[in-house]
């Protein structure tokens, strides 16, 4: 249950960059601050004694906001160099993290439990949030899938990517589709921040290990599909939990880096990927 | 360049009074930032320069300050810390070249997961630095290294730090003039057509990014003795990434400009941290935008004005008559085709294809589009792989292997499109075609071959005039001008087999002659083999006694061409577009 | 050729598409100069000429994938010089490139269906049943396939749109004898539909059995114009010297 739970949070951080790296194939390196924005999204609400649900719509409309200003004056001029997204971004995450600072401060902050407690599952009694965090995430993956495979986004997003002048002569406005969907991207990815933030320490910094982690998950699963961000996320969070327990946290982290480094080097494309 | 060698004695000379006219601490932040400077001359070298971005530096800084800070601890003599320096800088640097071995000869091109191995590697050194605590001193750093003897770490260090800031400037700048320095902006430019010239671009990045390791090693010697503690932080990814921030606001394509990046957020930062807090994000917003709108960054922007106010280019060097070598006598050449079959994923693009060529002089090889021509020069030259069957040359298998295998054997290709360098000079094109499978590893490191000059050389000189203006930046020739630099550089590089895919595509008539005569009058004199692609019968028939035709990946037909003229299966193919 | 599919939107008295005295290029190099072009509704333009006289950089221009650098494009008297790329296919105007002509990383259905919301393959039946090959292979990856059937699979995107002018550049390129006739039986019966169309065609033959008028292009212009369609074969052929 915990592996579960672990995959699912690798999994749930991961969302958004799947789709903004994945599909847009932006190297976005502000993805943690995304994160960060979500988790300060569920601070405000819980500190202005607001319903904590009501962090979602505000995390969506921070990220959304910010993700569409974001596109319009840095990314979509960058889409046909996309080393630059990496160093666009990069500049960008340090002014994000620096915006975070100066609103709330360098320290620590800690956002209340807010299903404290634990469910009986029969087998062993598990905490009640871990588990609704899993149900959200499933839930989540499972509409964007759904809606993927439904509409002709997913289609015509990879159609963007791998030809725009065509699809701009099949009749596909790049311009608007590209934002829309890097907008979703981010969008998810504060809503993750929202489900972490009761769980993990919220700093500016906080942002720093989820991009880490993000990147290996795709680079070790594979780009494009959701098949690749959960294979990914399982072997990574797997790694990790494995030779945690079995020697120390330090080398299970130095196990995930080594396993990403191979994969970087020898099979960059990942294990599932449609390339 | 001359400039670079002047301006970097001026300012290093003016550096000298820092610690006269302003306090010593100023001259202690100065020289930390120099420091930093220096590490982000390497990270030029390889990103500005070469083209691919190392995101990880800080290890190798991290490196070489730990390896010095441990020998400097055991309080050793002058011998001993002079061997640590050496150290710091060699194992950095055959770290760095042996990453970049594995890496670089995998895949051609700079991609961005070079990048991200890097900065991976930067988190492992972090990481060890955290844990290893009996060989670093683990999160609270290495502490208590005293200076070096005699030089105090305040004022003296900073003379110190300006000399080797200065040397390695030099240094740096006396490569930039060495056909190694032009062949690793070769590689930025068009990686793809220099491993046609025969050269192994892998090794020669991982070259250029052994000495970035190995000049941030160098750097992290002293920095080691001018802090005295070397904490993780030195070898972690937020100083890589800072290193990577100020050499692109510097301007990273030059030598001073990284240093000044360095030096002047530095100061920036220090001075404006405690008056306004947000410092940083004043440097992100910088950052941003010489990422999106100045990617030359501060250098680039004031090399801009300065050739602006300057004007007027740098003298064309005369070429000493210095003939170099007559390479092997062409033997008989012998370019067998054998049932080659190839595949683009699951589609077949040469099938069964058959032939032989055993004598010199000019072929032709002509058939409807998408009929396998290009396809059958790219399994020559390792653009392709064979799938079944085989290609051999002068009796040796070719097929699979990587594009400067191809040239080392004496083929020499030109692509339908021109390819070229496009922002050097006609000159540097045509010296880095000169070059190919004659430079040695001395010559990479003089000037000498830039005097070089062949009987090849002059003859295309002559032929085509507009390449005595070398000075000239070859992206801006017109389409024919830029057809024709890259037919004189596959020339010049005199191979025994030449491929030329549609040598006359995008010329004018007037130019079309011109290229005819060249190609006909040197392949007669040459002895090589020339293997051309072309569509235009008419300058089939002037160019070749052999004419082979492709159709749907394998051979119709082959003879004289009137011969293919009376071939009734070459009519039905062409039935559709005109009478051949 | 379903009704549905061939609707055009109006019949102009005057010339559907008007290109006139259009140039450009890449960067600061000019391909294409003065190139004048007029199409009437049903009628059909070739335009030949030898590798690399700016054919496809002219089709680029003309459709807005590239931006040219003077001269004016009209549609329906409209003039449309500026109007993005993606937005000329729904005001009828549609593009099948040369090169990289789909998304070979998308199955053969979604090549087709794509761009269209109801995701419904009924518009293709009259081109199935010429095309069979592309019907049976709905499920594979347009990479997969052989690069004549890709350019069939783009000729069919592009011929079942409800476009009334069509751009196609070397739509018979690697395609077999067999479907070249099939290609141009399709353009036959959307011309008697009256739609118009540009074709940059290499293939002679192909152009003497569908062109109007023909252009030879050379240097960036064009260098000949002929509409008499008996002697049009013969008078290119000894233009071009092959």
């Amino acid at each position: 249950m915990n592996f579960v739970y672990s995959v699912t949070v690798l999994a749930l951080t991961v969302a958004g960059l799947a789709i903004v790296f994945g599909l847009l194939r932006v190297m976005n390196m502000a993805h943690g601050e995304f994160v960060a924005l979500g988790a300060y999204s569920a601070l405000i609400i819980q500190q202005s004694d607001l319903p904590f649900v009501l962090a979602v719509p505000l995390a969506i409309a921070l990220c959304a906001t910010l993700g569409w200003l974001i596109e319009w004056t840095i990314i979509r001029h960058l889409y046909s160099r996309p080393f630059d997204t990496l160093l666009a971004t990069w500049g960008l995450a340090i002014v994000m993290r620096e915006g975070i600072e100066a609103a709330f401060g360098r320290e620590f902050k800690s956002v209340d439990q807010v299903l404290p407690g634990t469910v009986d599952l029969h087998v062993f009694d598990y905490p009640a949030y871990r588990l609704v965090l899993i149900a959200v995430t499933v839930l989540m993956l499972g509409i964007l899938l759904g809606w993927f495979k439904r509409s002709n986004a997913g289609a015509r997003i990879k159609a963007m990517v791998e030809n725009p002048g065509l699809a701009e002569a099949a009749g596909i406005d790049t311009e608007g589709l590209a934002r829309k969907t890097f907008v979703v991207g981010v969008s998810i990815t504060g809503v993750a921040g929202v489900l972490l933030a009761p769980l993990v320490r919220v700093e500016p910094y906080m942002g720093f290990d989820y991009l880490l982690s993000s990147f290996f998950v795709l680079v070790v699963g594979g780009l494009g599909t959701l098949e690749g961000v959960l294979i990914g996320s399982a072997v990574i969070g797997g790694t990790d939990a494995a030779i945690s327990t079995i020697f120390d946290k330090t080398a299970g982290y130095l196990g995930v880096l080594l396993l990403s480094i191979l994969f970087l080097w020898l099979r960059p494309h990942g294990i599932y990927s449609r390339q | 360049m001359a400039y670079i060698r002047a301006s970097s004695c001026a300012a290093a000379f003016a550096l000298l009074f820092v610690p006269i006219i302003w306090d010593s601490f100023t001259a202690y932040q100065l020289g930390r930032y120099l420091l930093y400077g220096m590490v982000a001359q390497g990270i030029a070298l390889c990103w500005g320069r070469t083209g691919f971005l190392p995101l990880g530096q800080a290890l190798f800084f991290g490196l070489g300050a730990y390896v010095t800070g441990a020998v400097l601890r055991m309080d050793p003599g002058w011998g001993l810390i002079l061997l640590a320096f050496l150290g710091s800088i060699l194992l950095p640097s055959v770290l760095a070249g042996l990453v970049g071995i594995l890496v670089f000869s995998r895949q051609i091109g700079s991609g961005p997961y070079f990048s991200l191995i890097t900065l991976a590697l930067s988190m492992l050194g972090l990481q060890l630095a955290n844990s290893e605590e009996w060989l670093t001193g683990g999160f609270n750093g290495m502490t208590g290294i005293p200076g070096l003897p005699g030089v105090d770490s305040y004022e003296h260090l900073f003379f110190v730090i300006v000399a080797t800031l200065l040397a390695t400037t030099l240094l740096l700048e006396f490569l930039s003039r060495t056909p190694f320095g032009h062949l690793l902006e070769a590689i930025r430019e068009n990686e793809e057509r220099l491993q046609y010239f025969g050269f192994r671009t892998g090794v020669l990045k991982a070259a250029a990014f052994g000495i970035s390791g190995g000049l941030a090693g160098l750097a992290g010697a002293l920095y080691a003795p001018h802090q005295g503690i070397v904490t993780p932080q030195a070898v972690g990814f937020l100083l890589s990434a800072e290193l990577v921030v100020w050499t692109a606001v510097g301007g990273r394509f030059g030598l001073i400009g990284p240093v000044a990046g360095a030096v002047a957020i530095g100061f920036l930062s220090s001075g404006l941290r405690d008056a306004f807090q947000y410092w940083e994000l004043v440097v992100g917003i910088a950052f941003i935008v010489a990422v999106l709108r100045f990617p030359g960054g501060i250098g680039g922007f004031c090399a801009g004005i300065a050739s602006r106010i300057v004007r007027g280019s740098p003298a064309v060097r005369r070429r000493r008559d210095h003939r170099v070598r007559k390479r092997q006598d062409p033997g008989h050449p012998d370019l067998v085709y054998r049932n080659v079959n190839a595949s683009s994923g699951p589609v077949e693009i040469l099938r069964d294809l058959s032939f032989e060529i055993n004598r010199a002089g000019t072929h032709c090889i002509i058939g409807p589009n998408g009929a396998g021509k290009t396809s059958l020069i790219n399994v020559l030259t390792g653009k392709l792989a064979v799938s079944s069957g085989s290609v051999s040359w002068k009796g040796r298998v070719i097929g699979a292997t990587e594009p400067y295998r191809a040239a080392r054997h004496g083929i020499g290709r030109k692509s339908q499109v021109p390819s070229i360098f496009a922002t050097m000079g006609v000159g540097q094109n045509l010296a880095v075609a000169l070059w190919a499978n004659r430079l040695d590893l001395r010559d990479m490191l003089s000037s000498a071959p830039h005097l070089w000059t062949s009987g090849m050389f002059e003859e295309l000189l002559s032929r085509f005039p507009f390449l005595h203006d070398e000075s000239a930046s070859a992206g801006v020739l017109s389409v024919g001008q830029r057809q024709m630099l890259d037919f004189a550089m596959t020339m010049l590089a005199e191979p025994e087999l030449v491929l030329l895919d549609e040598p006359c595509a995008g010329l004018s008539s007037a130019e079309t002659e011109k290229m005819i005569d060249a190609i006909a009058e040197i392949s007669a004199r040459s002895g090589s083999t020339f293997l051309i692609i072309e569509h235009d019968m008419r300058l089939v028939e002037r160019l070749s006694d052999n004419v082979l035709v492709v159709h749907q990946g394998g051979l119709l037909a082959s003879g004289t061409m009137a011969e293919i003229r009376e071939n009734p299966n070459v009519r039905k193919v062409y039935s559709g577009a005109g009478n051949a | 050729m379903s009704g549905k599919s061939t609707r055009v939107r109006e019949m102009p008295d005057g010339p559907l598409l008007a290109v006139r005295r259009l140039a450009g290029g890449y960067g600061d190099i000019l391909v294409v100069s003065e190139m004048t072009l007029s199409l009437e509704p049903g009628r059909t333009v070739c335009i030949t000429g030898r590798n690399g006289v700016g054919k496809t950089t002219f089709v680029r221009l003309a459709t807005g994938s590239l931006t040219p650098s003077s001269g004016t494009v009209e549609f329906l008297s409209r003039t449309i010089t500026e109007v993005p790329s993606n937005r000329r296919r729904n005001i009828g105007i549609g593009y099948a490139p040369q090169e990289n002509v789909v998304f070979d990383g998308l199955t053969v259905r979604e090549n087709l269906t794509l761009h269209h919301d109801d995701r419904s393959l009924d518009r293709y039946r009259d081109l199935f049943d010429r095309f069979p090959r592309i019907p049976d292979r709905l499920q594979q990856r347009a990479g997969t396939l052989s690069g004549g059937e890709k350019k069939i699979l783009s000729f069919c995107r592009v011929l079942a749109e409800d476009t009334s002018v069509v751009f196609l550049d070397e739509p018979t390129e690697g395609v077999q004898p067999e479907n070249i006739s099939l290609m141009a039986e399709s353009i036959a019966a959307a011309k008697s539909r009256g739609r118009a169309f540009v074709i940059v065609e290499l293939n002679l033959g192909f152009v003497e059995q569908i062109a109007d008028e023909a252009i030879l292009m050379e240097n960036g212009g064009c260098s000949h114009r002929t509409s008499n369609r008996t002697t049009m074969r013969a008078e290119l052929s000894s233009l071009l010297r092959i």
